[in-house]
């Protein structure tokens, strides 16, 4: 509670002090809607109004960012993406106040850059700078020539927003027995006990960018710990109950990334060691359903140009290590993303087709969109959301969902 | 993003058309009056507000400005812009980093939306620049030895003097066949220059509209290269222009690319 009226002391001091010599607001006006190809029902009406107030100043700097969500029943979501305030001295920087932190050279996909969690409620589909949360954190950045290095803390947990049930990104897990959720341990009380701790070195050279990384962390995502009721009366034990509970578990990573350029084709890669993950597991003899084990996560990925259309391609592998058979995920689980995007007409109209393949379940979600802007601030967006494969698939799961939308905006 | 993928340019438009005080009074061949051209004084730093005007057939314009500063760091010209309007790609910010040797530039986008310095591929020389009139290469940023250059004629326009200088890719594939230049025999200052496509038609033509010494080095204030084939226009004009003002090294990396203006 200090902690949050010191920020917003700081924020009003800042705001007053650079308002005042060169406030910014910029921002958009968006209306986004998106029908089900199956059923004709609508997936999304939402309008958008996003604000961004910034001061700066020679020492210090804020930015305030307010989204405000209107959706189709009249309902409204105002959401504090960012609040923070920047102080510069000569040799470091403080970030102090909600932020979104961003790590790592991989494109939609989220390996080390781990700092800020996701708001998963629509899946993968909100534009990359929609689908991350803001955190609380304090962040300090030391320069020294190219290189930066970065300490973020923390003092209190966000976790990844997950659809809410009735959504049409709900998906359960189907279960032998109704089960029953207990989220008492899904929430932790802010304080240094529950914080996080990031650290990061970063060089940018004429040879190659990298990044180098760790964390003490939280698992974004809870393990269902899940508890069994037999009844035994037969002699046979029969499963008659299931109490399942979510709980964050601590996790340690390290890793890092890299970004080089070779006869005018990219080469990007990233990676990280996750200790303390937990996997669900069938093994009758595990505790709560639940096993700890090590995990990789990885991606190497190129960009290049062919003519004047722009490709990008990554290959990610999550793989677990001394993997048992029992367990509910695959050992591996390959993914493959491809980018191709065509600007024409003077750059008022693009072409992008992307698509995220799964090589291990055989299924994908392929995203055609074509932007027309009419003027420098007023465009039109027309895209498609198609899953399709496998329903055991990450993407395939949702092939009911494919959908076409049209976004429309203003930015100013 | 293909809007923002741009090189050291902008600035290099001054070398491109740059000027000599020089006066000479000996014959020179085409490669030597192309390499007077280039070779100019263009100061150790630069700072200038640049203002991009498209304008489509229909006389309908979109207008880009840029906040940018350059820097000759040894063998190495460095260069960082901030993007101010549209607003779709405001505070966006490009830096290059430009060897003297063969080396590849490196160049890097910091992308406000997603919070991200990325490197880009730097070759996307024939590529325009934010839906302008001009590429990467019209910017400036070809080199001496890419082009064979023969000097055509000398020619009186408007009671001076020109050198008429014609260039031909040595990469046959190139997007243009050739360019032919007028350039000032007195001063080597560029008149115009005229671009002509894979099937030798003229496509552009550049034009400079207005010059001045700052710092005592020549600036070109204003140009405009108009596609004569399909009757659209981009007009170039710096303001603010200082030179030599002492930038400090540090503005070139990525701490100032994601702090921004």
């Amino acid at each position: 509670m200090k902690t949050k009226i010191l920020i917003i002391v700081l924020l009003v001091t800042a705001g007053q002090y650079t308002v005042a010599q060169n406030p910014d607001i910029s921002g958009y006006v968006r209306n986004y809607t998106g029908v089900v190809f199956e059923t004709g029902d609508f997936s999304i009406l939402q309008n958008t109004l996003n604000l961004d107030l910034s001061g700066s100043g020679d020492k210090i700097a804020f930015k305030a960012n307010p989204m405000l969500y209107h959706y189709n029943a009249d309902s409204l979501n105002l959401q504090l993406r960012e609040l923070y305030l920047d102080l510069y001295f000569k040799n470091f920087d403080l970030r102090i106040g909600k932020q979104q932190v961003v790590w790592g050279k991989a494109d939609g996909a989220f390996i080390t850059d781990v700092v800020s969690p996701l708001n998963l409620t629509e899946f993968l589909l909100p534009d990359f700078d929609e689908i991350r949360r803001g955190v609380n954190a304090v962040k300090f950045d030391y320069y020294l020539g190219n290189s930066t290095f970065e300490v973020i803390w923390l003092p209190n947990f966000t976790a990844t927003e997950t659809p809410a049930s009735g959504s049409i990104w709900y998906k359960q897990a189907e279960f032998p027995v109704a089960p029953v959720f207990d989220w008492s341990k899904s929430e932790m009380n802010p304080g240094l006990e529950n914080s996080e701790l990031f650290v990061k070195y970063a060089a940018l050279t004429s040879v190659i960018d990298f990044e180098i990384m760790g964390g003490y962390t939280w698992d974004d995502l809870p393990s269902m710990h899940v508890s069994k009721q037999l009844d035994m009366s037969s002699g046979n034990p029969v499963l008659t109950g299931l109490d399942i509970t979510p709980e964050h578990h601590r996790l340690y990573l390290g890793g890092g990334s890299f970004s080089t350029e070779i006869k005018g084709i990219v080469l990007r890669g990233e990676a990280a060691y996750y200790n303390g993950k937990y996997f669900q597991t069938e093994d009758p003899m595990a505790i709560d359903a639940l096993v700890e084990k090590d995990y990789l996560h990885y991606l190497v990925g190129l960009d290049f140009n062919i003519g004047n259309v722009k490709f990008s391609s990554q290959f990610i592998q999550e793989a677990i290590m001394d993997y048992d058979s029992q367990m509910q995920k695959e050992e591996r689980e390959n993914t493959m993303t491809f980018l191709a995007r065509y600007d024409l007409l003077r750059e008022t109209l693009h072409l992008e087709l992307f698509s995220y393949v799964g090589l291990t379940n055989e299924d994908a979600l392929i995203r055609p969109k074509i932007t027309y802007d009419f003027d420098d601030s007023f465009s039109i967006l027309l895209g498609s959301n198609i899953f399709i494969g496998d329903e055991n698939g990450r993407f395939g799961k949702y092939g009911d969902n494919s959908m076409a939308y049209m976004k429309l905006k203003y930015s100013f | 993003m293909r809007k923002l993928q741009f090189t050291t340019a902008l600035f290099a438009l001054i070398f491109v058309f740059g000027l000599n005080t020089e006066a000479l009074a000996q014959n020179y061949n085409g490669k030597q009056i192309i390499e007077k051209v280039y070779n100019r004084d263009t100061g150790d730093d630069q700072t200038s507000d640049l203002t991009m005007t498209l304008t489509n057939k229909n006389g309908a314009q979109r207008i880009r400005t840029i906040k940018q500063f350059k820097k000759v760091l040894g063998t190495v010209d460095k260069s960082i812009m901030f993007f101010i309007s549209p607003s779709d790609v405001k505070n966006t910010s490009f830096m290059s980093w430009a060897y003297d040797s063969d080396q590849t530039d490196d160049q890097w986008i910091y992308l406000p939306a997603l919070k991200k310095t990325k490197r880009i591929s730097s070759d996307s020389k024939s590529d325009y620049f934010m839906g302008s009139d001009f590429t990467y290469d019209d910017l400036g940023d070809r080199k001496l030895e890419d082009d064979t250059h023969e000097l055509l004629r000398e020619e009186t326009l408007n009671g001076v003097d020109y050198y008429v200088v014609e260039s031909i890719p040595v990469d046959e594939d190139y997007m243009y066949s050739k360019t032919i230049v007028w350039v000032n025999t007195s001063n080597f200052i560029g008149l115009k220059k005229e671009f002509y496509d894979e099937d030798e038609d003229l496509l552009k033509i550049l034009s400079i509209e207005d010059i001045e010494k700052i710092s005592g080095i020549w600036v070109i204030k204003r140009s405009e290269m108009k596609n004569v084939q399909k009757n659209h226009k981009t007009s170039i004009e710096l303001n603010n222009v200082q030179i030599n003002s002492g930038l400090s090294e540090s503005k070139f990396s990525e701490r100032m690319m994601m702090r921004g203006l």
